[in-house]
């Protein structure tokens, strides 16, 4: 018989790649995402109007089981209204899934000072931003852009490669609305969570963000009787933006230009801001 | 960590002699100079060690901290060099993290997490892939002491086991050295004890080199064999402590029970000098007086010697004499 | 008894948690050092003895003055807390200050005290800097100065030298030596055993908010029965000295030391071992060293709590 004591060993086996590191933040963000009940059901909520989409496509191409419903004539086209407001509904659900995925991403870190063991690896703040912002980027990519590319080429395969390639640029604006909506949302999370230690305060803050912004931006237009309170309103610069981008004509006083400067300027401070806030020692003075 | 089969070892009081400091060099200071906006946090170290432990002492704001935040590539030196294991920190930075264990003294965890998936990431995180960092933090966790408690969220740890995750996290990847930062910071007697225990075994083991920083000099001194004492950003004493203990001995402790001023003066009739507080006497030996001269007088006083050791400095006066320096 | 402080079959429940239970103290003056596990109720019997929290059950008096006269009690009793808390935008100075006035002194004799004390605790470097600005071992010390700027009688320190670099911790060490031969009566609860070995005139074991143990240590140590004391001694003929230790009959349990040059033993009278090994060195034995092998603290501890203990 033999007795086994265990003891320690060194680790002598292959390492994974170098590049591949920010993906186990992903992994292990994500596992959190799909434990929380909460969380799950938003997320497959926000496939409910892509889905009706869907069936308006399938009915569009279908007159006659609308005739025989006694509904008659060309009530839904699929344009670029239609995927404008594909857009600006599942732009607001992103933002719903944001407030619960983004304060929970950085302030657990801080809370309790786990910085620095993330930064005594072979670990870069870069690799820990990208990281941690992956998870937004994609699970907000899933109910953004990639189920609108999807209904865009169904829609393609219904009605042909002449309209496929007319409305092309429908799908160039789909990406990119998207992508900068996500880059706003991940990076404006981000930071509020490496800024304040408890995450319910974070998701407070970013709620508040939006909509005091919102509020605080027309009560300085009225008051000031200027344009520029705009700027505090994240969800008029987006939607500025948004109708630029697929091509609809709107009443708004403010040029798609500006919007996008706008929302550069707000990328780069809160990129500023969780740079300051993600190293592994506190700087005191 | 793994399981390996041998025979039983039979109980009994265990004392390796320590075996001689291997030639690798562990850290290698030159003229390291550190500077935090106007302020000079480290002024020109320069030393080489090679100790299988190696302790870091210095009153608070010497720059223990930041020596340490250097050698693991936070802080960039504004002059002068360092090498981990024959690696420039500025350099090679991220092959040398590979190689480090790191337990801050700070409290450092997610609340969230179990034990288990917490050294796992970290695991992950250094470079292992997903199946070998969760046997290895299993493995970790045991060794360690939380066999029990692994799946239990950190946050509902006491501080003793907090300290024991935070080791755990430090060890999972098989590091070369292994930097401790204030490791017994508010542990009980008991728990105090194990992390001490296990830090010697660790040291003993010899897989692991370890840098140990601690402002309780009895715990430096019983897990270390290189000590360097800062003060104000230099190096105020190196000190090899294994050599220290083979060194000339004359000098004697001694506790007694029934002793009087008249046990001493014998002792000093004698040739010896001597000095008494209390019960405790330190002796040092004149030339041709052994212990046997000692117990003599005791045995004719009927004195009860309860203690008796020869002593070199003990690393308490070596390190406030070099804060005089 | 208005030279001790005394606990009357105190307890101490928070609800269902019991905090302590069936005290019974009296401590003299000098340093009492309280030891015990994390949770085992040292916490709770500082707070008992300086009023903060009330007894379920029982009296405390201390120097003759009962825990509920905050007005009496206060004045001889100085209290530093474990806990890492200062209000906020202070200087050092400005605590102690406000804090002196706060037990009635006026501003002159406030200001002197403050000073002296921050004098005590060589803090006079610092003294005007925002408390928030202090490194670990500086809030220690002003939490000290805290305690004894008003000179009180008692002094009641939870682990005052946590954070405390070995320069600073001898200081304190000897500041409060200074105070136990003024008659003061200094109760410090620590962690680090051997330092209490060293520097206490008495010692409290807690575990589980039972009094495990009281006194000195080496009488604590001989009343425990069932331990007969070790003692290590390391010689170069080992073996003779374990035939001649077996002939005199006064150890019950001798081993070899592993590396040959010593031996273990285990005796119930170490008091006589003593005298007779003060014979057996005579004779051709070169003793090196004579370790009493549990005869501190912390054997004690190890004997009375340490095996109740899991990683909890």
């Amino acid at each position: 018989m033999a007795i086994y004591r265990r003891s320690y060993k060194p680790y002598t086996g292959a390492l994974t790649a170098t590049w591949s590191r920010w993906l186990v933040l992903f992994r292990y963000a994500r596992r959190n995402l799909f434990r929380s009940k909460v969380q799950t059901v938003l997320f497959t909520i926000c496939f409910f109007y892509p889905l009706l989409c869907l069936g308006g496509i399938y009915l569009a191409h279908n007159l006659s089981f609308l005739a025989q419903i006694g509904v008659s004539g060309n009530l839904i086209s699929i344009d670029n209204r239609f995927f404008f407001r594909l857009l600006a509904v599942q732009g607001v659900l992103a933002f719903l899934l944001t407030a619960f995925i983004g304060p929970g991403l950085i302030s657990p870190d801080l809370a309790n000072g786990a910085l620095p063991l993330y930064f005594c690896r072979p670990f870069s703040r870069a690799e820990y931003i990208v990281g941690k912002s992956s998870v937004l980027a994609i699970t907000l990519s899933q109910i953004t852009w990639i189920p609108g590319l999807v209904l865009f080429a169904i829609q393609a395969g219904f009605a042909g490669p002449r309209w496929a390639w007319d409305n092309l640029w429908i799908a160039g604006s789909l990406i990119l609305g998207s992508l900068i909506w996500i880059a706003i949302l991940s990076l404006l999370a981000m930071a509020l969570s490496a800024w304040v230690k408890w995450r319910i305060v974070a998701g407070a803050l970013l709620l508040a963000v939006m909509f005091f912004g919102a509020g605080f931006g027309q009560a300085i237009n009225a008051v000031l009787r200027i344009e520029s309170g705009y700027f505090f309103n994240l969800g008029y610069l987006m939607a500025a933006v948004w109708t630029d981008l697929f091509r609809i004509e709107s009443e708004q006083s403010l040029s798609a230009g500006d919007a996008w400067i706008a929302l550069l300027v707000y990328c780069v401070i809160c990129l500023g801001l969780l740079v300051r806030k993600v190293r592994a020692y506190e700087v005191v003075r | 960590m793994s399981t390996t089969a041998q025979p039983a070892a039979a109980e009994g009081v265990t004392e390796r002699p320590p075996a001689a400091a291997p030639a690798a060099s562990v850290i290698q200071l030159e003229a390291l100079s550190v500077r935090f906006g106007k302020r000079d946090i480290l002024r020109g170290l320069t030393a080489d060690l090679r100790g299988r432990s190696i302790g870091l002492l210095g009153p608070n704001g010497a720059g223990k901290s930041t020596l340490i935040n250097t050698l693991l590539g936070f802080y960039k030196p504004v002059a002068g060099s360092a090498r981990v294991f024959g690696r420039d920190i500025t350099k090679e930075t991220r092959s040398i993290r590979r190689m480090i264990g790191y337990m801050p003294e700070n409290d450092a965890f997610i609340s969230k997490m179990s034990a288990v998936s917490f050294v796992q990431m970290m695991g992950e995180l250094s470079g292992l892939p997903s199946e070998v960092a969760l046997e290895r933090a299993h493995e970790a966790l045991f060794y360690v002491g939380l066999a029990e408690a692994r799946y239990r969220q950190i946050g509902t740890y006491s501080l003793g086991m907090k300290q024991l995750a935070k080791l755990a996290q430090a060890i999972v990847h098989g590091p070369k050295l292994l930097i401790l930062d204030e490791p017994t910071n508010g542990l009980d007697p008991s728990a105090r004890q194990r992390m001490i225990r296990m830090i010697r075994e660790i040291r003993d083991t010899g897989e692991m080199r370890i840098l140990m920083s601690s402002h309780l000099l009895r715990d430096v001194e019983d897990t270390c064999e290189e000590v360097l004492i800062l003060k104000q950003g230099q190096i105020a004493h190196y000190s090899d402590l294994n050599q220290e203990r083979r060194a000339n001995r004359r000098f004697l402790e001694l506790e007694t029970y029934g002793a009087n001023g008249d046990f001493v003066d014998a002792i000093e009739r004698l040739g010896c000098e001597c000095a008494a507080t209390a019960n405790r006497i330190k002796v040092v030996l004149a030339d041709g007086v052994e212990t046997r001269d000692v117990f003599r007088l005791a045995a004719e006083r009927q004195v009860r010697i309860r203690r008796l050791n020869f002593r070199r400095d003990t690393l308490e006066d070596i390190f406030l004499k070099a804060m005089d320096v | 008894m208005k030279d001790r402080i005394v606990f009357e079959n105190v307890s101490k429940f928070y609800d269902e948690i019991l905090g302590v239970n069936h005290l019974n103290l009296s401590i003299p003056p000098g340093i009492t050092s309280l030891v015990g596990p994390n949770g085992s109720g040292k916490t709770t019997l500082m707070n008992l003895m300086t009023g903060l929290v009330k007894p379920s059950r029982g009296q405390i008096y201390v120097l003759g003055c009962r825990t509920d006269d905050p007005e009496n009690l206060f004045k001889m009793v100085g209290y530093s807390t474990q806990f890492d808390a200062f209000p906020k935008g202070l200087t050092g100075f400005q605590f102690l200050y406000s804090y002196l006035q706060l037990s009635g002194r006026d501003s002159h004799t406030a200001e002197q005290l403050a000073w002296r004390a921050i004098e005590r605790v060589n803090l006079r470097n610092d003294a005007g800097r925002n408390i928030a600005g202090y490194s670990k071992g500086m809030r220690q010390r002003i939490r000290l100065a805290q305690a004894l700027a008003h000179d009180p009688k008692v002094l009641v320190l939870d682990e005052p030298l946590n954070g405390l670099d070995p320069l600073a911790r001898s200081e304190s060490i000897a500041l409060f030596r200074a105070a136990a031969e003024l008659g003061c009566y200094v109760i410090i609860s620590s962690h680090i055993l051997h330092e209490v070995d060293v520097i206490s005139d008495q010692v409290i074991l807690l575990s589980n908010g039972y009094v495990v143990a009281e006194g000195q240590i080496q009488t604590v140590r001989s009343e425990i029965q069932e331990h007969p004391t070790q003692i290590l001694i390391r010689c170069t003929r080992p073996r003779e000295l374990a035939a001649k230790v077996i002939e005199s009959e006064l150890a019950s349990e001798i081993a070899i030391h592993n590396d040959g040059r010593g031996l273990l033993l285990k005796t119930r009278n170490s008091d006589n071992f003593y005298l007779a090994l003060n014979e057996l060195a005579l004779n051709g034995i070169e003793i090196e060293s004579v370790t009493p092998a549990d005869d501190d603290v912390f054997s004690v501890y190890e004997y009375l709590i340490g095996n109740e203990e899991v990683v909890r």
